[in-house]
């Protein structure tokens, strides 16, 4: 729980949109996607987050610790560590087929304005 | 075979798609006709186990079975691994969705067979992960899972989408729909992280027995994102924008794949959503809500598609239509509304297919895909003319096809739940879905045409086989309707209404559900005289369009779809907002 890091999660979410509503260029809209999708991360590892907890590594506790003590809740959630890499992934995947996607509507259009693309309307 | 058994079968309708989709391109190396072969035979392979498993699912009063990956399975009602369960109601769309694709592989492999090796072996690959995906959304009980198998669907989406990549169309197609979806799968990674992060829990049971003790703003928030997420790719009013374009630019199979059964996850993950996640006491305004986007998404998609000139475009508004009317009735939470809703979305399945499938025939033998250039098929084409017309008397509810008895369920189900105001605007939006229909029935197959047709190419064996065997489809599920409420839409409307049940069947592997009838009497007054006022009511309507100029306010909702993806997106946005707010306020 950490409320900062929440609002600017809150707030990257916000700009990725703004960018996306607002900018014809097919690649910043590409970028304000990726903001979107960062800001999905932030919120994802503050999630995890438990007060005075570590990393989830159950095999060399820190110093005056045993993994059993680390395993009753003093280590911030894998699951939700684990999703945000899974986002990565699936980011990764997603923005490779749009930019993809955005060669060859420079190639077919001569430009990357999405306005342009307009055909199929109404 | 015990439910142990039987349950142990559960990975297999979505491993044998995906082993055949790697296996697609890899064999096109050897001959070109394979990548057909191997993929009608691994879909046919997922409908066979799916029926071994829809055996004991729907036997006696209906059956939960779960299983979970690597035998992980639940601890004191609290699940670390990864399950699968079958219930009736996501059984009856898996098992349209494994029958249903191979028939449209056998038709889209077929039409496609003079490409070259890759691209047979890419085709097959992407068409049989969008059915994996389809069917593992329809089988999950886990909402991580779910996820996962909404970015494979998505994925898969935006490769058939553009795979036709020589035609600007489809690049813009394509693109808009990368851009809609990935905002809605944003929207469905965070809530699903939020209700992990609130109750613990990712299992459908673990949620269900947890959400109610933990309702609170960030409980409706995330509910409020997954709606939107899954109302997009169910392509509902205000978050339709990708749906026409991603239905017009790809050939007639994939149309009729994304239609029939891509669209429909949303409708099926927002039902168990809304009925066996969030119990309906859980989050009140819910309901209301679904049903306001469902009768918005049935009047938009019906008007816009009765001013449609493109064949093809024209379906993909009235999928629009017909997917609110799913969300309608599967927000009355009566056994009526619940059991038309399951029987009406085999049937869109069934005749949203026919129709998808004769217009890319249309397109295919003579080149065209404007109602204005066409006209005259029903001389020169009878077999298309024929499946089409089926498909419009279908969901214009004609008896004995096969939407007479669904809409009739529906509207039953509507009447029930006390919303006469709903009711009227459903019967409306379904004048206008017939009106809409009959105007292209007419100005593209019924209508004279003195000039040949410039190319008229023959239809290959394997699309004449499916088109036939969808007409006969539509036929076999009106002529039966009793014998198909009783065994599926029962059951299906009973796991729907006893959320309990569906949790404790999920977590402890099997549970046995309630009967529950759903009286349906064929041929009642009521039923015959609304299909009969709303088909005349529609033909007036055809009748008096096909004669006016447009009238400004069908122009005025046209230029809303501007075509632009920063418009759509911000429709979508505007959407989200609504939806949230309508949830915490």
């Amino acid at each position: 729980m950490i409320v900062a890091n929440y609002l600017t999660a809150g707030a990257l979410f916000c700009a990725g949109l703004h960018t996306v509503l607002s900018r014809r260029n097919l690649i910043k809209i590409v970028m304000g996607l990726s903001l979107m999708e960062a800001s999905t991360y932030l919120l994802l590892v503050s999630l995890a987050y438990r007060r005075a907890s570590t990393a989830p590594v159950l095999l060399k506790p820190p110093h005056g610790q045993s993994p059993s003590q680390l395993a009753h809740g003093n280590v911030a959630d894998p699951v939700l560590q684990n999703f945000c890499l899974t986002a990565i992934v699936i980011g990764v995947a997603v923005t490779a087929v749009f930019l993809t996607v955005a060669v060859r509507v420079a190639q077919h259009y001569r430009s990357l304005d999405a306005d342009r693309m307009r055909t199929l309307r109404g | 075979m015990t439910d142990a058994d039987v349950a142990a079968l559960l990975p297999l309708p979505v491993v044998i798609p995906i082993a055949g989709a790697v296996a697609a391109p890899l064999l096109a190396r050897v001959h070109r006709r394979l990548p057909l072969v191997v993929s009608i035979l691994s879909m046919l392979g997922a409908t066979g186990v799916l029926v071994a498993i829809a055996a004991r699912v729907y036997s006696g009063s209906g059956h939960v079975v779960a299983h979970y990956f690597g035998n992980w399975g639940p601890i004191n009602g609290k699940a670390l691994g990864i399950g699968f369960a079958a219930d009736p109601f996501g059984m009856a769309f898996a098992l349209v969705s494994a029958a249903l694709g191979a028939l449209l592989l056998l038709s889209a492999l077929s039409q496609f067979g003079d490409l070259g090796k890759h691209e047979l072996g890419g085709f097959a690959c992407l068409f049989q992960l969008l059915l994996a995906a389809i069917i593992g959304s329809a089988l999950t009980a886990d909402l991580m899972n779910l996820f996962v198998w909404f970015e494979v669907a998505a994925l898969a989406s935006y490769g058939l989408t553009g795979f036709f990549l020589e035609r600007p169309i489809a690049l813009e197609a394509a693109f808009k729909l990368i851009v809609l979806t990935s905002i809605a799968s944003f929207a469905i990674f965070t809530s699903v992280a939020l209700l992990y992060a609130v109750t613990g829990a990712l299992n459908f049971g673990q949620l269900h027995d947890a959400l109610p003790s933990h309702v609170g703003a960030a409980t409706l928030l995330a509910l409020g994102l997954l709606v939107t997420g899954f109302g997009t790719k169910a392509g509902l009013t205000p978050f339709h924008g990708w749906l026409p374009d991603a239905h017009t630019a790809p050939p007639g199979a994939v149309s009729a794949l994304f239609s029939a059964l891509m669209v429909d996850v949303g409708v099926v993950v927002l039902a168990r959503l809304a009925l066996q996640i969030f119990a309906p006491g859980a989050a009140p305004p819910l309901l209301d809500l679904m049903t306001a986007l469902g009768v918005a998404s049935a009047l938009v998609g019906a008007t816009l598609a009765l001013a449609q000139d493109d064949l093809k475009r024209l379906l993909a508004w009235d999928t629009v239509s017909q997917m609110g009317i799913l969300v309608v009735g599967v927000a009355t939470v009566t056994p009526a509304g619940e059991a038309g809703a399951t029987y009406h979305l085999v049937n869109h399945a069934l005749f949203k297919a026919l129709m998808f499938l004769c217009a890319g025939a249309v397109v295919h033998s003579t080149g065209e895909t404007e109602l204005s250039k066409m006209g005259g098929l029903a001389r020169r084409r009878p077999l298309l003319t024929g499946g089409f017309t089926i498909g419009v008397l279908a969901i214009a509810g004609i008896p004995p096809l096969n939407g007479y008895a669904s809409l009739g369920l529906i509207h039953a189900g509507i009447e029930d739940s006390r919303q006469p105001v709903v009711f009227s605007l459903v019967l409306i939006a379904q004048a206008v879905t017939v009106a809409a229909l009959v105007r292209a029935a007419y100005l593209g197959f019924y209508r004279r045409r003195a000039r040949e047709y410039e190319h008229c190419e023959p239809l290959h064996a394997g699309m004449t086989t499916t088109l036939v065997a969808l007409g006969l489809g539509c036929v076999a599920f009106g002529v039966f309707p009793s014998t198909v409420i009783a065994k599926v839409c029962a059951p299906a409307a009973a796991i729907l209404l006893h959320p309990g049940v569906y949790a404790a069947g999920v977590l402890s592997g099997t549970s046995t559900i309630p009967a529950t009838s759903v009286s349906f009497s064929y041929g009642a007054p009521k039923d015959l005289v609304i299909a009969a006022a709303t088909t005349v009511v529609g033909i007036g309507i055809a009748w008096w369009y096909v004669r006016v100029t447009e009238p400004a306010f069908i122009r005025g909702l046209r230029t809303l779809h501007t075509g632009s993806v920063n418009d759509y997106s911000a429709f979508l946005a505007l959407g989200m907002v609504v939806c949230v707010a309508a949830l915490l306020l």
